[in-house]
């Protein structure tokens, strides 16, 4: 009788799984066609030599690409660039949206305007903004004339290498502090009234309200916002390509990680190689994350 | 470019292309485009192509491509700008050309920043190719390695740098605010621009009023030089129409073809026939440009094109900001590429 109840339980649990495997199953093989198989793929081609114009043919090379990867100065560079990219947007894009959703929440008269003028250009395609922004800091440009009207001095933005990847960095903060305003502006009013009237009648003023209530509560959300930014970050490419017309320069000062991913694969036409760099980006976002995932667990424990 | 190869390599190319005589190497060592030897009938008349445009497009005796059109480069000059200076014919010698471009440069409310550099110059291999070889260097050698950095090679390439870094009397588009050394001359922010047949239409559209006239790109250590860029028509080994696509490709670069595509000026026929028919070679703006025909160097350099040029462009560039001095930075630059070329193959 018992056994009975058992196998009758088994069963209907693995047709509840079936089902629900089943109603899973459209999503599974989007997954499984757009998202694992080209996974796997790209490590298989990591470790070939693809022979791709006139009849594709592999090549076994083992760990060939990587050595070459370790031996390749364009990779050091690139990784360097898109480094100081990131080690200089995130925190000032985090930041900007935090003063942003702040000020916006704090209740400014006419706020819907302000959160749209803010957001707009969020929601501007980065191609269009580049192409602005080109002119903005074209030799006798707006940001020049600016800022020789200020008496700062004047620089060659696009052509001089030392200034070229700041000039991106500006762009990229000011066009993606805005979305994450609006996900700060969300977690700001889901902070309840009575915390702030707790705080008050403790006697903390502005400043420590902020400081010791909104800070700690915000900490899920700005672990979000610094971690899509550190992978948004360093999958820079469209900025710079159009920046330097898909070279990278001056003198490699634009050239990122995976700038350079798009030249191995569609200028040299070498997919193994590039497939090697692809996992190298990867390792790092992963490694980044994680360690960020531990650093912002650590504290919350506390 | 990037698209014809995806393209090829997903057997979704078209019949029939034109094709950057730079990027002919690769695609013709790696078997994709069709041999037109069997093709060619006496009627079409193939030695009535100039010789040194059809060579980029031969490989072991096989024709891959019929060269359409070309520009070579000529030396432009502000008619104007030369009056004011009191010269009265543009510089025959590169020695001539530093010692005009510094009557040329102007800054007219002393202000420090120039208003109008002697010459407008860009920096890259694709333009500069010619001087490599003026004193006997060469870009690349027979296997595609590059080569530029051989001491021969650097004289004619330091001479540009010290016109730029110490002379101070020539400037690159970007240094000035322009997208192009046509829009730089033709803003008058450069006396003088090595600029191809493209700026002809150009200055009539953009720039009507512009004075300027053409002459032979100087010559240095004696021996005349400038470039030349072709395109040719060529045909995909995959297609399933060839018989269609050379015939296509017959009227195309064919007499009567050629002759209505380059009659407008926008770009120069590569038959000798068209050309004496549109009387170029009297034309007073183009005749600089055809005259370079003969001892001009194709822009081709071996199957890796894009190592070579990347690595050359971007060192080039810092020797010329003043980060590092020419020969250590070509050295660099040859090593760098020849490393990337051995990968590749």
């Amino acid at each position: 009788m018992r056994l009975q109840n058992r196998q009758k339980y088994i069963h209907s649990l693995l047709r509840e799984s079936a089902i629900g495997y089943g109603f899973m199953a459209p999503t599974l093989l989007v997954l499984a066609v757009f998202v694992v198989l080209p996974i796997l793929y790209a490590v298989f081609l990591a470790f070939q030599k693809v022979q791709l114009l006139g009849g594709i043919e592999y090549e076994f090379v083992g760990l060939r690409n990587f050595a070459r990867l370790m031996a390749d100065d364009r990779v050091w560079i690139a990784l360097r660039n898109t480094a100081e990219y990131v080690a200089i947007v995130v925190p000032s894009q985090t930041v900007l949206a935090l003063i942003l959703a702040t000020t916006l929440n704090a209740g400014v008269r006419g706020q819907t305007g302000w959160r749209i003028l803010y957001f707009l250009p969020t929601i501007t395609s980065s191609a269009v903004l580049t192409l602005i922004f080109m002119w903005i800091y074209n030799t006798n440009g707006l940001l020049n004339q600016f800022l020789a009207f200020i008496r700062l001095p004047t620089y060659n933005w696009i052509g001089d290498p030392a200034v070229a990847l700041k000039g991106i960095m500006i762009m990229n903060i000011w066009s993606t502090a805005p979305f994450f305003m609006v996900i700060y502006l969300a977690a700001l009013q889901e902070i309840p009234q009575s915390i702030y009237e707790a705080a008050k009648i403790d006697g903390a003023n502005a400043w420590q309200q902020f400081w010791y209530v909104t800070l700690p509560l915000l900490k899920p959300v700005t672990f979000f916002v610094v971690a899509m930014g550190i992978i948004g970050t360093f999958q820079l490419f469209d900025q710079s390509y159009i920046f330097s017309n898909g070279s990278g320069g001056p003198n490699n000062a634009t050239l990122t990680i995976v700038l350079l991913i798009y030249q191995y694969v569609f200028r040299d036409l070498q997919m193994g190689y590039a497939a090697a760099i692809a996992f190298l980006l990867a390792a790092i976002i992963i490694t980044i994350t994680l360690l960020q995932q531990w650093l912002f667990g650590k504290q919350t424990m506390n | 470019m990037d698209v014809i190869k995806t393209r090829l390599i997903g057997d979704a190319a078209p019949d029939v292309f034109f094709l950057d005589a730079l990027e002919a190497p690769f695609l013709m060592e790696n078997n994709v485009l069709e041999p037109l030897n069997s093709y060619i009938t006496p009627d079409f008349d193939l030695a009535d192509i100039e010789e040194t445009l059809l060579r980029p497009f031969t490989l072991q005796n096989q024709i891959f491509g019929i060269p359409k059109d070309y520009s070579t480069l000529a030396l432009f000059y502000n008619k104007q700008a030369f009056v004011d200076a009191g010269l009265d014919h543009p510089p025959v010698t590169w020695d001539e050309l530093l010692v005009d471009a510094k009557q040329l440069t102007l800054d007219r409310n002393q202000n420090g920043r120039i208003d109008r550099y002697g010459l407008g110059m860009i920096p890259e291999l694709a333009r500069q190719a010619y001087l490599i070889r003026s004193f006997g260097g060469q870009v690349v050698d027979k296997q595609g390695y590059a080569t530029f950095a051989s001491d021969a090679g650097l004289v004619g390439l330091e001479s540009l740098v010290t016109q730029y870094r110490d002379d101070r009397t020539s400037a690159r588009p970007i240094d000035v605010g322009a997208n192009s050394g046509i829009e730089m001359f033709g803003q008058g922010k450069a006396a003088m621009a090595i600029e191809g047949n493209w700026a002809i239409p150009f200055f009539q559209d953009t720039f009507p009023n512009l004075e300027y006239g053409t002459a032979e790109v100087p010559r240095m250590n004696n021996q005349p030089g400038t470039m030349v860029y072709t395109v040719a028509y060529v045909m995909n080994r995959q297609s399933q129409h060839k018989s269609e696509a050379w015939e296509l490709m017959a009227y195309l670069t064919g007499k009567t073809g050629m002759e209505q595509w380059t009659r407008s000026g926008l770009a120069l026929p590569t038959r000798k026939s068209v050309a004496e028919t549109l009387q170029y070679d009297h034309d007073p703006l183009r005749s600089a440009l055809v005259a370079g025909v003969s001892y001009a160097m194709p822009w081709q350099v071996g199957n890796y094109p894009a190592a070579v040029m990347n690595q050359f462009n971007n060192q080039f560039i810092s020797v010329m900001l003043g980060e590092q001095s020419l020969q250590p930075a070509m050295l660099r630059a040859q090593e760098q590429a020849n490393q990337q070329i051995k990968a590749a193959e």
